[in-house]
């Protein structure tokens, strides 16, 4: 069993009770040595016989743990990410009591880094670490801690430690173990305005319409000649009295608005036109969480959507609706590599899709990256679409 | 959680036992009876099915008055000596008002705190024997509440950290396997005796002083057993008369019969010769260099205290004392004592000038012991001579002589006309021979001076009352304490009587000394033997009556210390051995274990193991050889011993595998929570299960704890097919069997063994396919 698990390094951290302990001691010592009062002799020994004790629980209940990480595959940009630990006590005997685990959050120390002796902070901040009260003689249970991921990317989560101060509180029994995963961050989405959506696609080249297919429930399509397992519903009663003839009533199918959100990213991050004090990375990094909320409502409204990237050599995705194409898109933004080169070749030109087409852009319009048809917004206008009456909660469950 | 509830009760529990203790510590009933009630009732309030706190301001408000009233009162009233006492109740009352306070994690800490220190508070201030129990008491809750309280405190933090975060992380889920309340007594239990077996050995290690006797440990007067080298005539106002069985005492004659003193037995423990009128104290001038020291065989027998062979024998008998509550290096005996045993080896010193005995083992290291002592009460001249280390003129010693006249003065000046009025009075009244003449020999004046003592000690029974509370006699600034018993009060207890006698003696110029002991009165007709309680620690008077020696007067009235023994007399006592042998031993082995006791411990385990070992065998080996005579077994003996040996050994080793092999049986088969009838049917039926288990096992196929029988069935399936059916069949019996609540029949069970062979035979030629790596 232990084979398939992670070794951890050892560590026992002194924390503050400890010390306070510790200072106790020498004075209850220092008492004892004053005068000849065996009575105190005897506390003394149990305070230091306590201290020695708490050592050898907290390392023999400590010596067959090992723990997994179980983490999710994506988060989101301000949404909880959980990440489960799975904790095993491989001991035939001994239970441990307070385990705590908790992911370093800090990333691989970089040449940069480590120069300045700091390794670098990962984009996630701790929300609640895992606890499990009491893991008994052979069991294995799970945990589960709570982060806060700040920024949108892949996160590489490379330590956790498993540590109890059980059994007094005195010192911190610490095993770390090495794990590499990683998760990728979607960029956070921000609740639109319902009716944006609406007034874009009303009517309009993408909006409802018929499909040119039969096989729905709305309007009338047809009629043709009955053919066995036809409803019962669906026969043309008045043709059959007329005629004679069965008859089955064809209805045409509707076919939801389609949306593409193109994200023009072909200007390089310096050649961005700032306003003083306005952060060039940070209008881009608004114009992906704006592509991404433009996603998310086409999504919650019912649309057909895509995603393309403009200056980003990224595969064209189809129209499509769902949860899955939905995730695949957040990853595609969220996989967006600000850093990398940019081409300026990757516009979007008409075609024959049917779709409205969203553009964002970071700084300023551009009308020549997209059909003429096309509405265009750029990332300062992100506080503007966003629904002021959705209150967070509210908001949150519509992210979920 | 069951573990997070026991926690409140735990923490609420040391705090209880901390209150208690340094009560106890004190001495102080009161605190004791209210601080418990008080801290009781915190529990029906908080913890009630109302569960009211204080709020914080009220009991903020209530801190800030007692820190101002503690202040006040110890600036006001309090002595530096008793700012322990001062503090510890202090610490018992905030503690009190925090026990009604809202119970977070930091009051949690704090009240944990507080009552840690209010036991080390008491620890600096008794070191008596239920002080001590309830410190152990204490120490054990205190180690079961802070693990408890770790879970807890994990716990909680834990919640905190998602309670931070508003609502944007959802709440934690406790996260625990099964069994965790069982587990956990039993790793806090391995734990607390763990801890005490540490302390133990430091405790033993830890450097210790030359010397700790009982007095010198602590301020508590619950260590003090009665009997004292010194007077303090400053002391309390109330002797507290204790019913504590010290030790017992009978007397044997010669004859080897027991016999009752038709008169009280005094039983000496120390010469108090000087009195320092300013501090208002009788102490004890120790001659060190005059000490004779002997060591008493192992055996038993009497050693002689006497350096020649004292041909006295008339009236001699053989007092036999057993300690049971008191560890003093003091040898109490009844004057004179010519010979001694003890119950092991020990080195014995006698202070030839006071026949005063003590123990002076270096090896002491407290235990349990007796001695005898053979007693010669008239000595004459000769035996006096052999006991002191031969003969010795009055006066030629120029050290011995300058004693002998300071025992004849009396420093308070105060009590020389008091004295002249009492002699006066009580040589009206009774028969003093007359002032012997200047040539006259100095026996006729000793004899005089005894007969002027006894003189005045019947005239103080007569005149004077005793009492044990003196707190109606206030203390009179500038006037000595003697002088205001002597004239203003003519009341109190055996010190002052004593002190009355020695001093009014002394100012009449007759050499005297007082003697502190215990008398010997309560007599145990079924065991034919005194009763010594501290209680009867007491105070008497020795007068000059020949060169070496020296004779009693006590002027304490007999009847009024009756009077008082049969008041206090009560149904308890006939059990109070048993707590005084636990507080003997507590004393003894505890209290004054000292460096001398540290140094034994440690040369017996450096030298003396193999030989304790050896003897050990040696003993047990003369033991076989002793009952293989009583039973005639000859040479076949030993053949015989080595097959019980065998057998009993073969017995235990298959009872704890039985044991063993039935605890497994119910873990197997769920069975801890199952009325212990249906265990024993269960273990019997579904053997076979177990069984089948056991083959699977052995094949490399180990049931996981999360698979019920049937879906491990499944999972052969998936490896084999075969073995899966045969499995699944077994799995189908033990279902009707544990939860379906039937009784195999005969042949039901003897399918039941045919199947798990049936499996055990598919195992044989399909284990590679089922094996798990």
């Amino acid at each position: 069993m232990l084979g398939n698990l992670p070794t951890p390094k050892r560590r026992t951290r002194l924390v503050s009770t400890g010390v306070v302990y510790i200072l106790v001691i020498v004075a209850v010592g220092l008492a004892a040595a004053g005068r000849p009062n065996n009575l105190l002799v005897w506390v003394f020994s149990f305070l230091l016989a306590a201290l020695l004790i708490s050592g050898i629980v907290s390392g023999w209940m400590m010596m067959p743990v090992r723990a997994m990480r179980i983490e999710p595959r994506r988060g989101r940009v301000g949404e909880p990410l959980l990440v489960r630990y799975e904790i095993v006590n491989t001991s035939r005997f001994i239970p441990a009591y307070d385990i705590r685990v908790e992911e370093r959050l800090l990333g691989p120390r970089t040449r940069a880094f480590r120069r300045a002796n700091a390794p670098k902070p990962l984009p996630l901040e701790a929300a609640g670490s895992a606890w499990v009260m009491h893991v008994g003689p052979r069991e294995r249970l799970h945990g589960e801690a709570v982060f806060r991921p700040t920024r949108r990317g892949p996160v590489r989560l490379n330590e956790f430690e498993v540590s109890t101060t059980f059994p007094f509180g005195l010192m911190r029994k610490v095993l770390r173990f090495t794990q590499s995963g990683e998760v990728l961050i979607h960029p956070e989405i921000r609740v639109l305005r319902a009716d944006l959506l609406a007034k874009v696609a009303s009517g309009g080249y993408g909006g409802h319409r018929l499909s040119s297919d039969a096989g729905g429930f709305d309007d009338f399509f047809g009629v043709r000649e009955y053919r066995p397992g036809d409803s019962v519903r669906s026969i043309a009663w008045k043709r059959l009295a007329g005629t004679g003839t069965l008859a089955t009533i064809e209805r045409s199918r509707s076919v939801p608005p389609r949306m593409r959100v193109l994200i023009d990213l072909r200007t390089p991050t310096a050649q961005l036109r700032t306003a003083d004090g306005e952060d060039a990375r940070a209008l881009e990094e608004r114009a992906i969480v704006l592509a991404a909320s433009f996603l998310a409502l086409s999504d919650r409204l019912g649309f057909e959507y895509a995603l393309s990237i403009a200056g980003f050599d990224v595969p064209p995705v189809t129209l499509r609706k769902g949860h899955f194409h939905r995730e695949k898109l957040m990853s595609a933004l969220a996989a967006i590599d600000l850093d990398a080169e940019r081409s300026r070749t990757n516009g979007l030109s008409a075609s024959d899709e049917r779709s409205t087409v969203i553009v964002v852009h970071p700084d300023r319009v551009d009308l020549g990256v997209a059909p003429a048809d096309a509405w265009h917004f750029t990332s300062r206008q992100l506080e503007s679409l966003v629904d002021a009456h959705v209150a967070p909660s509210a908001a949150e469950n519509a992210r979920a | 959680m069951n573990l997070l509830r026991h926690y409140r009760f735990a923490s609420f529990m040391i705090v209880l036992i901390a209150i208690a203790a340094f009560a106890v510590a004190e001495l102080d009933f009161t605190t004791l009876f209210v601080g418990v009630v008080v801290a009781m009732l915190s529990w029906y309030v908080t913890e009630g099915p109302r569960g009211r706190t204080l709020p914080n301001w009220a009991s903020n408000l209530l801190v800030l008055a007692l820190v101002s009233y503690s202040g006040f009162s110890f600036v006001t009233d309090g002595e530096i000596g008793g700012a322990m006492a001062a503090l510890g109740q202090f610490l018992l009352w905030l503690l009190v008002i925090k026990l009604y306070a809202r119970r977070t994690a930091n009051e949690d800490r704090q009240r944990f705190t507080l009552a840690t220190m209010l036991i080390l508070v008491g620890c600096l201030e008794s070191v008596q024997f239920v002080f001590g129990i309830m410190v152990f008491a204490y120490a054990a809750a205190a180690v079961w509440t802070a693990m408890l309280w770790r879970i807890s405190l994990g716990a909680e933090g834990a919640r905190a950290d998602r309670a931070k975060q508003g609502g944007f992380a959802p709440p934690i889920e406790l996260a625990y396997g099964r069994r965790a309340t069982p587990q956990f007594r039993g790793i806090a239990t391995a734990s607390v005796l763990s801890i005490f077996a540490a302390s133990v050995l430091v405790f033993f290690l830890f450097p210790r002083f030359s010397e700790v006797r009982l007095g010198d440990t602590g301020g508590g007067s619950g260590a003090v057993t009665g009997f004292s080298d010194q007077i303090d005539l400053r002391g309390g106002d109330r002797i507290v008369e204790s019913r504590r069985e010290l030790f017992t005492l009978q007397c044997v004659d010669m004859s080897g019969a027991a016999f009752r003193s038709p008169r009280p037995l005094l039983l000496r423990g120390a010469v108090l010769d000087t009195y320092d009128a300013e501090a208002q104290r009788w102490t004890a001038r120790r001659s060190v260099s005059g000490a004779r020291t002997l060591r008493t065989p192992t055996d038993g027998r009497l050693t002689d205290l006497a350096r020649g062979n004292a041909s006295d024998v008339r009236t001699r008998f053989l007092a036999k004392i057993q300690m049971r509550a008191m560890a003093s290096d003091v040898i109490f005996s009844i004057y004179a004592p010519v010979a001694i045993a003890t119950s092991e080896s020990r080195t014995i010193a006698i202070e030839p000038s006071t026949l005063l005995l003590r123990d002076v083992s270096v090896d002491r290291i407290g235990r349990s012991w007796s001695y005898d002592l053979l007693v010669q009460p008239q000595p004459n001249a000769e035996t006096l001579e052999d006991l002191a280390g031969g003969p010795r003129g009055f006066g030629d010693n120029a050290r011995e002589a300058a004693r002998s006249a300071a025992r004849t003065r009396f420093p308070v000046e105060a009590v020389r006309p008091i004295a002249e009025r009492i002699f006066a009075d009580v040589a009206r009244s009774s028969n003093i021979p007359p002032e012997p003449a200047a040539d006259a020999d100095q026996s006729a004046r000793w004899l005089r001076n005894r007969e002027v003592a006894r003189g005045i000690a019947s005239w103080m029974k007569a005149n004077f009352t005793y009492t044990t509370d003196l707190s109606a006699f206030g203390r009179i600034p500038g006037e000595d304490p003697i002088v205001s018993f002597l004239e203003r009060y003519r009341s109190g207890h055996c010190e002052y009587f004593a002190s009355g006698l020695c001093a009014v003696l002394r100012s009449l110029g007759i050499e005297s000394r007082i003697v502190t002991g215990f008398m010997a009165m309560e007599y145990d007709e079924q065991s034919e033997s005194y009763v010594v309680r501290e209680a009867n620690a007491h105070a008497w008077v020795e007068v000059r009556t020949s060169e070496l020696g020296w004779t009693a007067v006590d002027p304490t009235p007999e009847e009024s210390l009756f009077e008082i023994q049969e008041r206090n007399r009560s149904f308890a006592d006939r059990f109070r051995w048993i707590y005084g042998n636990l507080e003997f031993l507590w004393n003894s082995s505890v209290v004054t274990y000292d460096a001398s006791a540290q140094a034994t411990i440690a040369d017996r385990l450096q030298t003396g193991w193999r030989a304790t070992i050896s003897e050990r065998i040696e003993s047990v080996l003369a033991r076989m050889r002793a009952l293989a005579t009583s039973l005639s077994l000859g040479s076949a003996g030993g053949a015989w011993f080595a097959a019980i040996g065998i057998g009993v050994s073969t017995a235990g080793l298959a009872a704890l595998i039985i044991v063993v092999r039935r605890r497994q049986l119910r873990r197997t088969l769920h069975l801890e929570h199952v009325p212990a009838r249906e265990q024993h049917r269960l273990q019997r039926e579904a053997a076979f299960y177990v069984e089948a288990l056991r083959a699977l096992e052995s094949a490399g196929a180990r049931k996981p704890a999360h698979l019920s029988p049937r879906a491990f069935a499944e999972a052969l399936s998936a490896r084999n097919g075969e073995v899966g059916a045969a499995f699944a069949a077994i799995a189908d019996d033990f279902y009707r069997v544990r939860y379906g609540g039937i009784s195999p029949s005969r042949d039901e069970a003897r399918s039941h063994v045919s199947r798990v062979l049936a499996l055990r035979a598919l195992l044989r030629h399909n284990s590679a396919s089922i094996r798990v790596d």
